[in-house]
């Protein structure tokens, strides 16, 4: 399925909430990460400073970025890792097949990896006859069902078990069940062969470690172990964002992940691989090779939204937003939904063509509440919009409007007259003292909602009244 | 390649003087384990095992070295075994399994096992968590291919946060090729939010806890 | 001598529901204050700063600057939205203009929604008797902007009669978000139906709330229904309270 076109927002919103199965699965999903998040944070001993540690950990990494980047490439490289940089998606795939090229790997692997869904590489790979199998239970169906995840945590939250089970029956041909248990035994049967054959593991990764080199990833299933464990070569894809300092720092990341994102203390398996196999060891890969991608990353980090840098995709914006809940993951376009989203695919992307996103919010704050790292979302969308008027992508009669506006706000005497005129204009309209249809950008109130007629007097002329 | 790397860390370094990151400087790394009392071992233990039952994992406490062998017997029967290398598994519990496969054994051997035993680097106990360091003589393997991983754990590795077992194990973290923490069994909630067990990794973890040496 | 205090009315207030602004005044009357309404107030703002055009927000935000700093003492707004707007948005919009940010800062530290002023001056100065079942919509930019949580509910709780019936999911946007509300209609309206389901399920009679933007809209969205319950601001509700 290729991209969705950006400017096509409303109507993928519309189509989202009239789907009433989705509405169902989105209530689901959202209630249950926020219950559990909520009792997992309730649960954990200093959880104001522990956010407070890991906001540090992960924005002090930001702040000194270019050093630390250097720091974590020597540190990678002195333990036999291989280290290259990508300024685009297409140059990020090129390497990677590259080194499939190089090392002779016809058949790949891959755990979960948002990043490489910004730079599709799993069509590079096919295009050259190394096709990745996605090993990921959620993103394993979304390969097979050619769909694409609508949630960061939980991808397939948009899919009934029938729905799977369909997948299953018509692209692996195995017969038709609706048991949860039987499909994920169909899964890790299948998978189980995939990840003994392969010659090539891809994995993202959740944090770099600087001091030590060290890529960390945090999973449930096993397949990020299988993936970083039984192929000869591990590439990792990461932006180059993704560091913290220390192994301190690691630590207070890790105390709020797992929580934020599914509710669990830890993920079941938290995997550091800081090279490729030592002499000795049993067994893991030949080759450990780390990606770093830029993709648009330094271009956030100059700006205002410099703060969305500090991320740690755990996904609890998006449970607790009202918009997400109503429009679900696809509708967002792009790799990331949810509030994370509208600021961070602006600023990969290119702010034009996704003008919309930063408007998609009523500013409510429940992101900034939750969020582990205490990101100030509002603020960050807040300085898009003013972007997207700066850069003239408004339209030109809103514009006009707020100039007016402005101008007369900032004039009492023509302030009063022109409300004594729009006032008037309202109450011609309306019956027992409400308006049931509003033209032109007012349509969308009388959509759903009726109007309160205004008074007869302004709350300045009653108030001079009561002087007299 | 380099071209590209001399690029993104220009723009990395110039983005840095204008860029708006709302952090105090100097950073101070907040303590966020203030407050934590020392543990006793027996207190890090009933900890330990309150986690591992939490997180669904079969804990046992054998009072002697025979009874940990005993136990791992008991639970193996004649199903195949993948394990740690004898000499760095604790109570000498590899002699049991002399004929079971291990790190050097063809993968294919490997990958029928249906038990795999292991000892750990590291036991904590906040999480529940094994702390698995790659070396000689432990495949990742018999923590990760067999349907049932058995874990047996010596008293003294027990930590109470992995905290501590960074600060302790950092110099070995920055050159060990992997450290993976294993806490419970393998899971995935993906197909609507319904809970399977030991979907790639083991769905079932079981711990052995033997005496202090 | 009575303090005084200056009420910076809003425009919602002052074009749409004058009514509230009355109530504030007798509210505060009946306390001890003497409330003075500086002259040529228009707006705060927020609507051209919420949808990007901050040199039209800074032109606007300059005026209502003037115009209260030349009073002193405490200022009160009876809006969780542009209380927010003068306290934590008018210094930043000037950051680039350090003598009007200090002026802004100045107002911004007299600033106080109304219920978060009742509570600091007067919590035991509101009483009254209303039977009434009621449903307290916490406004966004209240509870998570300004801070102000248990206030307005002890405010009701004071009135002789008012219970404050749980509604679902109690603490979510209603929707409003200002020109949020007919840009993202779609969205919007979606997010009111939630917010109206869980308000007519609450058994509540009134809907009480701090803001006039939410309670446009969430009053809009029962109307259009053709539900009985009606809606009030917090200080009309105290106001009635004590009248009775």
């Amino acid at each position: 399925m290729s991209d969705a076109a950006p400017a096509g927002f409303s109507a993928r919103a519309e189509q989202a909430i009239a789907d009433a199965r989705l509405q169902g699965a989105l209530d689901n999903v959202t209630a249950l990460f926020g219950s559990r998040r909520a009792a997992a944070f309730a649960s954990l001993p200093n959880a104001d400073a522990v956010r407070d540690a890991a906001r540090a950990a992960r924005l002090n990494a930001v702040a000194h970025l270019g050093e630390y980047l250097e720091r974590f490439e020597a540190k990678l490289q002195g333990n036999g890792a291989r280290v290259h940089w990508a300024e685009t998606p297409a140059e990020a795939n090129a390497i990677i097949v590259k080194i499939a090229k190089d090392t002779g790997c016809a058949r790949a692997v891959k755990s979960k990896s948002m990043v490489s869904e910004e730079t599709h590489l799993n069509a590079a790979l096919e295009a050259v006859g190394v096709t990745p199998v996605e090993t990921d239970l959620g993103e394993y169906i979304v390969q097979l069902a050619n769909d694409r995840p609508s949630h960061i945590i939980a991808p397939i939250i948009h899919l009934t078990r029938q729905d799977v089970g369909r997948v299953m029956e018509q692209r692996l041909r195995v017969p038709y069940t609706d048991d949860t248990q039987r499909l994920c035994a169909t899964a890790r049967t299948r998978l189980r062969g995939e990840f003994l054959r392969a010659d090539m593991g891809i994995s993202g990764a959740n944090f770099g470690v600087v001091d030590t080199g060290t890529i960390v990833l945090v999973t449930n299933e096993g397949n990020g172990r299988m993936v970083t464990t039984m192929p000869r070569v591990h590439v990792v894809l990461m932006g180059i964002e993704k560091l913290v300092e220390t192994l301190a720092d690691l630590d207070a990341c890790l105390k709020v992940l797992a929580r934020s994102g599914t509710g669990q203390q830890l993920t079941v398996y938290t995997t550091m691989v800081s090279g490729p196999r030592r002499p000795g060891d049993a067994d893991g890969p030949d080759e450990l090779h780390v990606v770093l991608l830029d993709n648009g990353r330094s271009r956030i980090l100059a700006g205002e939204t410099a703060e969305i840098l500090g991320c740690i995709r755990c996904g609890a914006c998006l449970n607790v937003c009202p918009v997400y809940r109503n429009i679900g993951g696809h509708a967002y376009g792009d790799t990331y939904p949810g509030p994370v989203g509208a600021v961070v695919t602006p600023g990969l992307r290119g702010l034009e063509p996704w003008r919309d996103l930063p408007h998609a919010s009523s500013l409510c704050g429940a992101c900034r509440e939750v969020c582990p790292v205490r990101l100030d979302i509002p603020r960050m969308l807040l300085a898009l919009r003013r972007d997207v008027a700066d850069a003239r992508l408004q339209p030109q009669s809103l514009a006009l409007a707020m100039r007016a506006f402005a101008w007369t706000a900032s004039r009492p005497a023509f302030y009063r007259a022109a409300s004594r005129v729009m006032r008037a204009w309202l109450r011609v309209r309306a019956h027992d003292g409400w308006i049931t249809a509003l033209p032109g950008l007012a349509r969308g109130w009388t959509q759903s909602r009726d109007f309160r007629a205004p008074a007869a007097k302004t709350f300045q002329e009653r108030w001079q009244e009561r002087a007299r | 390649m380099s071209d590209a790397r001399a690029r993104i860390l220009a723009r990395v370094r110039a983005a840095q003087r204008t860029g708006f990151v709302p952090i105090a400087q100097p950073f101070r790394a907040a303590d966020t384990e203030a407050g934590l009392k020392a543990c006793a071992t027996d207190e890090l233990l009933a900890r330990f095992l309150r986690e591992l039952t939490a997180i669904g994992v079969e804990p046992f406490v054998e009072p002697t070295a025979e009874g940990v062998r005993a136990r791992v017997a008991q639970l193996v029967g004649d199903s195949a075994v993948l394990r740690w290398d004898a000499d760095c598994l604790p109570y000498g519990a590899g002699d049991r399994l002399a004929h079971a496969a291990d790190g050097a054994s063809p993968r294919d051997v490997q990958a029928a096992a249906v038990f795999g035993v292991t000892g750990c680097d590291a036991a904590i106990a906040e999480t529940g968590s094994l702390a698995l360091i790659t070396g000689r003589g432990k495949p990742r393997a018999a923590s990760l291919l067999p349907p049932t991983h058995i874990a047996i754990v010596r008293p003294d590795q027990l930590r109470q946060t992995m905290g501590e077992f960074f600060r302790e194990r950092a110099a070995e973290l920055a050159v060990a090729a992997n450290c993976t923490f294993v806490t419970g069994p393998s899971r995935t909630a993906d197909i609507e939010l319904t809970l399977t067990l030991g979907v790639h990794g083991p769905g079932r973890v079981v711990v052995i806890i033997g005496p202090e040496e | 001598m009575a303090q005084r205090v200056q009420l910076f009315h809003t425009c919602l207030v002052n074009e749409i529901d004058p009514d509230v602004g009355m109530a504030v005044v007798r509210v505060l009357e009946r306390i001890g204050f003497e409330v003075d309404v500086p002259a040529g107030q228009t707006c705060c703002g927020q609507p051209a700063f919420n949808a990007g055009f901050h040199d039209d927000a800074r032109t606007v935000a300059r005026h209502t600057i003037e115009l209260l700093d030349r009073t002193s003492g405490p200022i009160v707004v009876p809006s969780g939205s542009c209380g927010d707007m003068l306290v934590h948005q008018y210094p930043h919009l000037f950051d680039g203009e350090p003598p009007m940010r200090e002026k802004a800062a100045r107002v911004a530290a007299r600033c106080r929604e109304f219920s978060q002023f009742v509570a600091e001056t007067a919590p035991d100065a509101i009483g009254g008797t209303l039977e009434a079942a009621i449903a307290y919509h916490p406004s966004c930019h209240l509870l998570r902007g300004l801070g102000v949580r248990e206030q307005p509910l002890a405010a009701i709780a004071r009135v002789a009669g008012a219970t404050s019936v749980p509604v679902r999911e109690q603490e979510e946007c209603c929707g409003f978000g200002g020109l949020f509300s007919v840009k993202n209609a779609d969205i919007s309206s979606a997010m009111l139906d939630r917010k109206l389901t869980a308000i007519e399920a609450s058994g509540a009679d009134r809907v009480v709330s701090c803001d006039l933007g939410c309670l446009m809209h969430i009053g809009g969205g029962l109307h259009r229904r053709g539900s009985r319950v009606r809606t009030q601001h917090l200080a009309q509700f105290l106001d009635e309270a004590q009248s009775r």
